[in-house]
């Protein structure tokens, strides 16, 4: 005796089994996999700012050192932004015309601030202090990327949390002599210490790093 | 240790009560209750899954947003992320605690002490510390109003110019101005060239917890009113008689610091302290011998002492039999013996107090005396009374009320007779309720927000300097009364300048940076007595109740009454939140039959009361305590239907009766027990025991453990806490809370103790109920080195770092509670409602370095980590290590007796390394080998080997 099933049952059984198992894979690789792209962290995206500052123009270009407007960098844990009044420094005797600009003037005569677009951000709960990274030999490059050559600038990394805590169990390849934390266009070269050596100079090595309290409190 | 005395920490527990021990026991009270009520799924998934939903869909996606602000140009002296503190004072009542409040970006976020000041040393209490909070305060007044109807200032200008004109053609004639204590050198030169600009204007000067008696005492001693200083570092032996020495008295700071230098044993030769009192208060907390005594008793004591010492007669045949000994030993120890009574008890006892400190010989040593610090010192009694009068019969055009709230402190009489005056203007903080009947009120600008001027308890004076710009576009008193002397365009920096003139401008910075001007402390006054034997002490009203009409510790008068930090700040003997129940002795709780919560009908003078008692272990059993400052009539949203206003009850006799009903009383006295008999918990002794071997509290050897031992490093964090040094007074709670945005939870979820603060003062009473001895104890996290939270969480949330610190990662965790279910010292503190979000705060007033908690998170204290983090960034940018004393935590530094110690165990030389060697100290719940980071030294009691052991 027949059983009442229509023989294209077994296929469409095992190929909604299969479906099911397929959605629920891909599912959870999308759940995975997305947060972790580059679109997702928008990395490389450029963001819509009030002005369109050039930093290759005015790093590569003219050669203004990153401390020039980030000036707190090597006294605070943050890098500090410029005031309207750095931009006015210059601006006030070259370009004091360009439609560009025009943001940059009205916040000087107008008392308003300039609200620029976050591009590098951290959550509320990672404190993050710059100087101390400063004072310890890695570069701005090492996590902000080439600045120099961005014309409008974008974030460099993802900042996950794995980003940071790769160079917290191994700090040595990614530092650099002092002179050439804020330099450009170094990259590292025979002369250079040996990750070993510039461990030793910024007497790193000695504490735990990747205690949960250096960066969450 | 033999077994002592029972050691118990609420009545319920004392008497047994099964319910309430089982209540007591449960690990998340209140769950079972609500269980129980037949609760729908939807609610008990909130209550146990909250946090685990908010943990699973709660990944950062890592999208950058947000903005960047930067300013316009960059303020001179700000670098931001770098804080700034500048000093300024706290002035209560008039007198001036010097502080300095702590910047960030610019803002002013927190309240810390002034170590170069000497009213406090450092130390902050938590009045001055919620000070942050008023300043910030959403409820505070906007604008200035005209019958309580939005007005504007220049309206008030264009009306008070009207009015200035009536006053300078009268003379000043119908000009009253109402302050409370004026300390300040500007205000006093500004009123007396007031008083000469309209020779009929009248000052009057009340305020509600004045101190009319201490002045009145001294002018019957002396013939002048001058104030007294004291030096307990000095004093060997004190008595104190229902005494505000350690907790309210201008200068209490100082005093508890200066006492607790000589409470130690390991430190020296320990002090002695007779606390005689009618309601428990902070100094008779640490007393060796603690006296129970209504005013009969009191009187009596007086007169024995006035026999004994000034006659040198015999005492008579019934005086208890604690006395004679106390006065030998007070004589013995003449030079070093000092006696101070409270502001509650009559001039004529502080008259004779001044008699009998001078008899033993206390002047130079023990105490100096120097000119009042007040500008103008009277009687505020007799000055209200006048001006009552005067508003009564019409004879008052103008009166100017500033800072003070006497339509809500002051009898009603005062209220009713402000309704007469034509012309009234308030200048206050808030909407009071003086404020409600003024013609005009004007918005006082914050203390932090003004420039003003005042004079600690020793004369020293402090110039206070705006921390911000008024926010709410507040003048201070300086100002209005500039105006009235007819300065259109008042500046407060002008004025008070002014008053400095002598100070070249590198003496006035000077004096800005460090808080004090050098120089003004008060010279020593040449007074002698007037009558060596002192006065004859009046007999006390016979009464079979008396009303101990107080100030809460405190919202004081009831001016702080919207300070939600205060409100719910635990008071140090029966640990009442947002409350103020009327005390009474045990006694008398028997006689009517009422327990905690039972309501009670109070009659006086026609006016009857109905409100909730609490049964007060220690009080006196003739005598009932209420405290001021609850129930505010017109307030903000914190202090509404806060607690009961006792004032209408006047002074006459009194009769209480129970009444139907009960009332929800909110005290943390039995939350989070430990598990332990208490005698191994709070360790004490007498300084006998300790003489004979000075390890007796410390635990015999520990256990073999199999736990391997913790690595070592360079740097070990620990806290060792002296147990003879804390007077409970709270600062090092309000200081934690400030520091590390602690949130403030109501008075129902405190019932359901969910209170959030992370350090905790245990209060346990030994002994019987009628006159027990108290101990404190605080309680914070022990950061141990086998912790039993550190296991069980199941997102590894909580882990231990290399230098010792239980760290918890707030973003990790889901809240499943384990961790506060593993903890022996139940120290963990849960946020099950997102009381962070909902608190009315403004985000400027939090520390933007440490992170606000979201529902669903555990919390506890992180030994000040981000403070420890600065000082290790701080050291590695300079290429050393951390000094000792670099790293305070926050509790360490607000407290006034300087009873917790921190830094690193692994440097012998620290002060912490030395305070854990004491033959005092030990660790808690050391059998369970938790190996806590936190360790106290035990409590001596230096008994008067005359007294009969436990008798006093």
């Amino acid at each position: 005796m027949t059983g009442g099933f229509d023989p294209s049952a077994n296929l469409i059984t095992k190929a909604t089994l299969f479906g099911f198992l397929f959605v629920l894979l891909a599912g959870m690789g999308w759940w995975f996999l997305a947060s972790r792209t580059d679109y997702a962290n928008s990395v490389g995206w450029v963001l819509d700012q009030p002005v369109p500052f050039s930093h290759e123009h005015h790093v590569s270009g003219l050669g203004l050192d990153c401390r020039f407007c980030h000036t707190s960098v090597e006294v605070s844990a943050t890098a500090g932004m410029p005031a309207t009044e750095t931009c006015m420094t210059c601006h006030s005797q070259i370009w004091t015309s360009a439609k560009l600009l025009e943001p940059v003037r009205v916040s000087f005569l107008q008392h308003q601030p300039i609200v620029w677009n976050r591009v590098n951000a951290l959550p509320d709960y990672v404190y993050f202090n710059h100087s101390i990274h400063i004072a310890k030999g890695v570069g701005c490059e090492s996590c902000h990327g080439e600045v120099g050559k961005m014309a409008l600038t974008q974030k460099a990394q993802t900042f996950e949390m794995q980003f940071c805590v790769s160079c917290h169990r191994d700090p040595g390849p990614n530092l650099r002599p002092r002179e050439a934390i804020f330099d450009t266009d170094w990259h590292r070269t025979a002369a250079t210490p040996s990750p070993a050596a510039l461990m030793a100079q910024y007497h790193l090595g000695t504490r735990s790093l990747t205690d949960c309290s250096i960066c969450h409190r | 240790m033999r077994p002592g005395k029972p050691i118990w920490r609420s009545l319920d527990e004392h008497e047994g009560d099964a319910a309430f021990m089982a209540r007591v026991a449960e690990e998340f009270p209140g769950l079972a209750r609500v269980l129980a009520e037949g609760p729908d799924r939807r609610q008990v998934l909130k209550l146990m899954g909250a946090g685990l939903a908010l943990g699973l869909g709660g990944c950062d996606p890592g999208d950058p947003k947000g903005q960047i602000i930067p300013g316009i140009k960059a303020p001179p002296g700000i670098v931001p992320g770098v804080e700034n503190e500048y000093a300024t004072a706290s002035v209560l009542d008039g007198y001036a605690t010097g502080i300095r409040v702590r910047h960030q970006d610019g803002r002013p976020m927190q309240v810390v002490g002034n170590p170069d000041h000497p009213a406090s040393l450092g130390a902050a209490d938590p009045i001055a510390q919620a000070r942050i909070l008023s300043l910030y305060d959403p409820d505070r007044s906007h604008g200035a109003t005209k019958r309580n109807q939005p007005a504007g200032w220049d309206a008030f200008l264009a009306a008070f110019e009207q009015r200035r004109a009536g006053i300078a053609a009268r003379k000043g004639e119908g000009l009253n101005i109402l302050t409370g204590t004026v300390t300040s050198p500007t205000l006093g030169a500004q009123l007396a060239r007031l008083q000469q600009l309209y020779p009929q204007m009248r000052w009057h000067q009340w305020q509600a917890i004045n101190r009319d008696v201490v002045r009145q005492g001294a002018m019957l001693a002396y013939g002048r009113p001058v104030e007294a200083v004291y030096h307990l570092d000095r004093a060997d032996v004190i008595l104190a008689i229902d005494s505000d020495l350690l907790s309210a008295a201008p200068g209490h700071l100082r005093h508890a610091r200066d006492f607790a230098g000589r409470r130690n044993p390991v430190a020296g030769s320990m002090s002695r302290l007779y606390a005689v009192e009618s309601t428990p208060d902070l100094t008779g907390i640490l007393a060796d011998h603690r006296i129970v005594a209504g005013p009969r008793e009191i009187h009596e004591i007086l007169t024995a002492l006035a026999a004994a010492i000034l006659r040198h007669g015999a005492l008579e045949p019934n005086t208890p039999a604690w006395i004679a000994p106390a006065i030998a030993d007070l004589e013995a120890h003449a030079g070093g013996a000092l006696i101070h009574i409270g502001p509650d008890q009559p001039a004529e006892y502080h008259a004779l107090v001044h008699a009998l400190n001078e008899a033993l010989g206390g002047r130079g040593k023990t105490f100096d005396l120097i000119e009042p610090v007040e500008a103008n010192p009277i009687d505020q009694a007799a000055s209200l009374r006048t001006l009552i009068a005067d508003m009564a019969g019409g004879r008052v055009q103008d009166l100017l009320i500033l800072g003070e709230n006497p339509a809500f402190t002051a009898p009603a009489a005062f209220a009713e007779a402000l309704k007469q005056v034509p012309f009234s203007v308030s200048l206050g903080l808030e909407p009071d309720e003086t404020a409600e009947l003024a013609t005009w009120h004007l918005p006082e600008a914050h203390p932090l927000e003004a420039w003003s001027d005042a004079r600690a308890h020793d004369g020293t004076v402090t110039i206070l300097q705006p921390q911000v710009l008024p926010l709410f576009g507040g003048h201070s008193a300086h100002e209005i009364l500039a105006l009235l002397a007819g300065d259109g365009a008042p500046d407060g920096y002008k004025i008070v300048r002014e008053t400095w003139s002598k100070l070249d401008d590198a003496a006035w910075h000077r004096s800005l940076a460090s808080g004090v001007i050098a120089g003004t402390a008060g010279k020593p006054s040449d007074g002698r007595l007037l009558q060596i034997g002192g006065p004859t002490l009046p007999a006390p009203t016979d009464r079979p109740i008396t009303l101990l009409l107080r100030p809460d510790p405190y919202l004081w008068d009831g001016r702080f009454a919207n300070s939600a930090w205060l409100q719910e700040l635990p008071r140090p003997l029966t640990k009442l939140v947002w409350d103020n129940p009327l005390l009474i002795a045990p006694a008398l709780a028997t006689q009517l039959g009422v327990g905690n919560g039972d309501l009670v009908k109070l009659s006086a003078g026609g006016k009857v009361l109905t409100v909730p008692v609490w049964v007060q272990p220690g009080q006196a059993p003739d005598c009932v305590t209420a405290y001021r400052g609850f129930g505010r009539r017109q307030i903000g949203a914190v202090g509404k239907n806060a607690g009961f206003d006792f004032l209408p009850l006047g002074d006459g006799p009194l009769s209480i009766e129970k009444a139907s009903g009960v009332y929800a009383l909110a005290t943390t006295e039995h939350h989070n027990p430990l598990d332990a008999a208490p005698e191994g918990v709070v360790r004490h002794g007498t300084a006998v025991a300790f003489a004979a071997n000075p390890k007796f509290l410390q635990s015999p050897d520990p256990q073999a453990s199999l736990y391997p031992p913790q690595p070592t490093g360079d740097t070990a964090w620990g806290m060792s806490i002296d147990l003879n040094a804390c007077i409970g007074c709270n600062a090092c709670v309000t200081a934690c809370q400030a520091e590390n945005n602690v949130p403030v939870v109501g008075k129902d979820e405190v019932l359901r103790e969910r209170e959030m603060h992370w350090l905790r003062i245990d209060r346990y009473y030994e002994g019987p109920a009628e006159a027990p001895r108290v101990l404190l104890q605080p309680m914070l996290c022990m950061h141990c080195e086998e912790a039993p939270c550190e296991v069980v969480c199941p997102v590894g949330a909580t882990m231990h770092d290399a230098e010792g610190l239980n760290v918890m990662v707030y973003n990790r965790c889901v809240g499943t509670r384990f961790c506060s279910n593993n903890c022996p010292y139940k120290v963990r503190r849960f946020n099950y409602f997102a009381f962070a979000r909902d608190e009315v705060r403004s985000i400027q007033s939090r520390n933007q370095e440490v992170s606000v908690r979201a529902r669903g998170v555990m919390e506890k204290c992180s030994f000040c980590l981000q403070r420890i983090a600065a000082a290790r960034i701080d050291a590695d940018k300079e290429d050393r290590a951390i000094r000792d004393g670099e790293v305070v935590t926050a509790c360490q530094a607000a407290c006034p007796t300087q009873a917790i110690s921190f830094g690193n165990i692994r440097d012998r030389a620290s002060a912490v390394a030395k305070r854990k060697a004491s033959p005092l100290a030990y660790a808690l719940l050391d059998e369970i080998n938790t190996k806590p980071r936190v360790t106290y030294e035990g409590r001596i009691r230096n008994a008067n080997p005359a007294i009969a052991e436990d008798s006093v």
